[in-house]
């Protein structure tokens, strides 16, 4: 197994959709960051007027109530708001396993993988820690680019380290979960663009909604508290006691019930 | 002593396998016997079922029925795959990517070392089977730019990796030029030399007729024959055709005139006569027996048209001194 991890760590330092990826998701993070600055602090608001980005009469009607936007807010919150809870960071994970999961069975390489590896689970396995890995990665430089450009325009106070830690290790393992639900996707239509999309209905909470707000008409819809996409979206900030654990539990549970489902789906369909 | 025992070993040994896609059987109780070093042509039509066997020898697909036995150890054990390289009907290649980069990708999948610490490095391996292949100067082009050709060869050097005993090869000079198809052969026979044992399923017979030790030809899933290429050899020599108005009256006249010459009943006209080296003296014959003759003469019959009689399911009536079936 650690022989095929080797080998898709090999690619996905090489995989151009990953660094495009990587970009549009810090494009985002500067973006959400200087829309912030401009909107929520006055050295932005006088550079907006000043650049006639808007107006000031306008600025001065909604002066009050604009100066609360950055209120009770912390570098946690903001980095919530800009990449996390409205599914962003999911969605890029998610596109990024399924181009690179499906790209083996697109090219053809999986009949190489799988002629010199029997034993498909680890074929699963190995395209998870690659995505866990890529994951790491991932949240530690989104987050660390909004430490940096936070720090840069003292927008927001900063947030107690070991809040940090405890949210961003759950996110890490909802979204892990998210890349297995996805490489299942991936292992049963065997399909690029069903699995974009999927990856996108799937992580932007599209499904979630549709199906809570059918499910709620008959006041069924506490199964919606269970699903991924409501824990990363309304997931705990910090950890104030056992309870908040439970998140660890619901991520993990996925995480092993989509992998074993793709093994068993890869070792019952031929290559 | 040990050199005939040797050569009673199976390299691929198959017992009743089968495959069905919708309980329609592809692969339909195969018994399949691959020596070991021999060069295996499996022929048939598209769809026969080669492919599909190909695959589950590889185990890319799950039979349905039957065992797969590759040098005495069932198909699903891990060292098992260790000993076998395959290339299944193209070669699997990242486009984005080199050749050189595919190579290392598969090594890596194979767990072939980094360094050269453990004999088979794998940039060693890596350089090795690009230059055996002529892949060496492709440099930095990517795989979506290599011609058909380039894309087989890769595939095959792929397959190589690892030094594998047993090399699957589907349709493996599909796509190549004739200098490439010869290239190809070349470096096939030189792997069979080194001892490797090659299964190769191929649409080009002349081609695989130049090389292959051993024949399977597959007719819907069945295997309908296995033969050597002595075997084959002898049947497809050169035999005299005649097509006359009374096989009947014909046949026990050459038979009484020409002793142990192995006679065969083509169709209710036609007449085929073996060992033979003339011809004249039997319009003689037949014409003193008022025996009329509509067409005669020599014919020898190459691997395309065994392969097309044998599916036509052509089976003919054959007399050797008296009547046998071939």
């Amino acid at each position: 197994m650690f022989n095929l991890l080797r080998m898709d760590l090999y690619r996905i330092k090489r995989s151009l959709s990953v660094y495009i990826c990587l970009a549009i998701m810090l494009s985002i993070t500067v973006l959400g960051c200087w829309m912030i600055w401009l909107l929520g602090t006055p050295e932005g608001r006088q550079s907006a007027v000043n650049s006639g980005m808007i107006e000031t009469e306008l600025l001065m009607e909604e002066l009050e109530d604009e100066s609360n936007l950055l209120e009770g807010m912390d570098l946690l919150e903001m980095y919530r708001n800009m990449s996390m809870d409205g599914g962003f960071y999911p969605c890029i994970i998610c596109i990024i396993t399924s181009l690179f999961v499906c790209a083996d069975f697109q090219s053809g390489f999986i009949k190489n993988i799988m002629s010199s590896h029997r034993n498909r689970w680890r074929y699963v396995v190995s395209k998870l820690l690659t995505m866990g890995i890529v994951n790491f990665f991932f949240t530690m430089i989104s987050f660390g680019f909004c430490f940096l450009t936070n720090a840069l325009f003292h927008m927001v106070p900063f947030t107690n380290w070991l809040d940090v830690l405890f949210y961003l290790g759950w996110a890490w393992v909802i979204t892990t979960a998210f890349s297995s639900l996805i490489i299942a996707i991936c292992i049963f239509t065997r399909n690029g663009a069903i699995s974009i999309l999927a990856a996108i209905i799937f992580s932007s909470g599209l499904l979630v909604t549709v199906l809570s707000a059918l499910s709620s008409l008959f006041h069924l819809d506490q199964w919606v508290t269970y699903t991924l996409y409501f824990n990363m979206t309304y997931g705990p900030s910090s950890y104030s006691g056992i309870g908040d654990l439970r998140i660890f539990g619901i991520g993990l549970a996925f995480l092993v019930l989509y992998t074993i489902i793709a093994s068993i789906v890869l070792s019952k369909k031929d290559i | 002593m040990n050199e005939k025992k040797s050569l009673q070993k199976y390299a691929v040994e198959t017992i009743s396998l089968t495959k069905e896609y919708n309980k329609t059987p592809a692969v339909n109780h195969l018994d399949m016997k691959v020596r070991e070093g021999a060069i295996y042509g499996f022929i048939g039509r598209n769809g026969a079922g080669k492919s599909t066997t190909l695959k589950m020898l590889c185990g890319l697909a799950k039979p349905t029925s039957g065992e797969i036995r590759i040098y005495d150890k069932s198909v699903v054990d891990p060292y098992v795959a260790k000993r076998v390289g395959c290339l299944i009907e193209s070669a699997g290649l990242y486009p984005n990517m080199t050749a050189r980069q595919n190579m290392i990708m598969k090594a890596k999948c194979l767990g072939l070392a980094d360094s050269g610490l453990q004999g088979q490095s794998q940039e060693n391996s890596v350089d090795k089977i690009l230059s055996l292949t002529g892949l060496s100067n492709t440099g930095n082009k990517k795989t979506k730019f290599f011609s058909m050709g380039m894309k087989q060869r890769l595939g095959i050097a792929i397959a190589l990796l690892g030094n594998p005993d047993l090399l699957i090869l589907d349709e493996p000079i599909n796509g190549l030029d004739p200098e490439g198809i010869r290239e190809i052969r070349q470096l096939l026979l030189k792997l069979n030399e080194e001892g490797k044992t090659l299964i190769i399923s191929s649409h080009i017979l002349g081609e695989l007729s130049k090389i292959s030790t051993h024949y399977g030809i597959i007719k819907d899933g069945v295997l309908v024959e296995q033969i050597s290429r002595e075997s084959l050899e002898q049947k497809c020599k050169s035999y005299f055709q005649l097509e006359v108005d009374n096989i009947s009256h014909a046949l026990p006249l050459i038979t009484e005139h020409t002793p142990g010459v192995r006679t065969e009943v083509y169709d209710n006209r036609t007449l085929r006569i073996y060992d033979l080296s003339d011809g004249t003296w039997l319009h003689q014959l037949l014409a003193e027996n008022h025996i009329q003759i509509y067409s005669s003469g020599f014919h020898h019959m190459d691997l395309e048209e065994y392969f097309l009689a044998r599916m036509d399911g052509q089976t003919h009536t054959a007399s050797q001194g008296g009547n046998e079936n071939v």
